[in-house]
């Protein structure tokens, strides 16, 4: 049995104290929401949240396993008109911008002229788990669900832009996709990207978990930058655009930002505009994909906790569990990490539950650098609800 | 106004294998949505770009989450909505999807 103590917790209590007086606690995201009786194309019924644009989640019993499968992988788009045929002989992913050449490249050049790369990765909307915050964040009210991971197989972005031949000025990389709005004056879902973030992980992915990739995960390409959150993994991917100076966009200078301060967190009470920071890089996480909140086990069964951990790569030391509210936690199994370091780890705890009623399991995760996921009280209030990592629980019932 | 998406659908047999050769269909989901006044101006304005189910799903909230809202559809998304019309929408939602708080 290994005790944690709660200094840091403490530490923190009394750091954020001085923010604001009324800050409230977060709690965990809602859970049990209802399939939708439909299936969306290339996938399972899901829980759906909007139809147009599609925003579709997992249900928790899929982070019982490390890979998600690509038909209950989630989706979240911003446009409602997506493409819902692309004619390969049509599409091109066109270069230009700050290049020597502008160039532009069918799936097959993509496929067959660049040297293919493999990466297991999670993707993670900002908002997953944006339910958990109160008062209610601004945004859709997520659950744990808007996160999967996935192996993607394409062409390295940076070997792209070198064929294309990239000018010394260039410092930041423009991403498009096929989506559309349905007002001219929509701002288009362009990413940016400063081009020494560009590393070689990041690809342009044609396969996902050995497929083509679903339509509603952005069939033919999309962008697969490890260890960052989703927003900047642009779907359909169209067009990459190199230019000297940053270019201002809706979707990265208003939306998908948390307060600029140590603990990312502000008054849900004061109106004050304060400045902003992207949300980049993801945090350490573990969610237990079984059993859920309406399972019922037998007194003094076998009960095998089964759930997966991530972080942005700096790599997952240890999940630990605990069946008494917290009180003692015990190392989970972890699996052999093989996906590498941006993958969902698999874990997994065997318990006997020695009392009938209502049996409450949680899981954290701490990663190498020593980061751990605190409390779901613990976590404090930012007004998108983003970055929410809160020590995942669920209460069984015992029979 | 608005943008005519002009749709290549080409039927010709890919150089490729693809797993999806036509056209996919995107299923309508009907999301309940609560009738009240202004209804007709909201059904109008919102649904042109998305469903119920994207307002429905963001909880109840305060007016100024709402008025806010509003005026990123119309400032930064381009909604083509006459301030008059903003507010009737503004208060809809407030009425019918509100936390009772003002700000």
């Amino acid at each position: 049995m290994q005790r944690r103590d709660f200094f840091k917790k403490s530490l923190v209590v009394a750091g954020t104290a001085a923010i604001g007086s009324s800050l409230e606690a977060a709690s965990q995201p809602k859970t049990g929401q209802k399939i939708s009786e439909v299936a969306f194309p290339q996938k399972r019924p899901m829980i759906t949240y909007s139809d147009r644009p599609p925003l579709l989640e997992s249900t928790r019993d899929v982070f019982a396993s490390a890979i998600t499968p690509n038909d209950q992988f989630f989706v979240r788009w911003h446009m409602p008109e997506i493409p819902t045929h692309i004619d390969l002989k049509e599409y091109r992913l066109k270069v230009n911008g700050e290049v020597e050449h502008d160039l532009s490249f069918t799936l097959d050049e993509l496929k067959n002229d660049f040297e293919p790369v493999e990466v297991t990765a999670v993707l993670q909307c900002g908002g997953n788990g944006r339910s958990a915050f109160s008062p209610i964040a601004g945004g859709i009210q997520w659950g744990n669900g808007a996160v999967g991971n996935a192996k993607w197989k394409g062409a390295r972005l940076r070997d792209i832009l070198e064929k294309a031949g990239i000018k010394k000025g260039a410092h930041w990389i423009g991403f498009n996709g096929l989506d559309n709005a349905a007002y001219y004056k929509t701002p288009n879902f362009v990413r940016e990207m400063h081009i020494e973030e560009l590393d070689d992980h990041v690809i342009v992915a044609y396969e996902m978990n050995g497929e083509e990739l679903p339509y509603l995960n952005g069939y033919p390409v999309r962008l697969i930058i490890p260890g960052y959150y989703s927003d900047s993994w642009v779907k359909m991917l169209s067009n990459l655009t190199l230019t000297t100076d940053y270019q201002k966009l809706f979707f990265m200078d208003v939306a998908y930002r948390v307060p600029d301060n140590e603990t990312e967190s502000e008054d849900p009470h004061s109106h004050k505009k304060i400045k902003t920071k992207p949300i980049t890089t993801m945090n350490v996480k573990s969610m237990i994909g079984y059993p859920s909140n309406d399972t019922k086990v037998y007194f003094n069964s076998h009960v095998t906790v089964r759930g997966v951990a991530f972080d942005q790569g700096k790599g997952i030391k240890e999940v630990l569990v605990s069946i008494d509210k917290g009180k003692t936690w015990e190392k989970a199994i972890l699996d052999d990490g093989k996906h590498g370091r941006y993958s969902f780890r698999e874990f997994r705890y065997t318990f006997k539950p020695g009392a009938y009623g209502k049996q409450t399991i949680m899981s954290k995760a701490i990663n190498k650098a020593g980061e751990e996921q605190p409390l779901a009280e613990e976590i404090l209030w930012n007004h998108g609800g983003y970055k929410y990592n809160g020590i995942d629980t669920v209460t069984i019932e015992v029979v | 106004m608005y943008k005519f998406i002009i749709a290549a659908f080409l039927a010709l047999t890919p150089l490729v294998a693809q797993e999806v050769k036509e056209d996919m269909a995107v299923p309508y989901i009907s999301y309940e949505i609560k009738m009240g006044e202004n209804f007709d101006t909201v059904q109008g304005q919102c649904l042109m770009c998305h469903s119920f189910g994207y307002i429905i799903n963001q909880g109840p909230q305060s007016k100024a989450f709402w008025s806010g809202k509003v005026k990123k559809m119309k400032h930064a998304f381009g909604m083509d909505i006459s301030d008059k019309d903003a507010v009737l929408v503004t208060e809809y939602l407030f009425k019918h999807y509100g936390n009772g708080k003002l700000k």
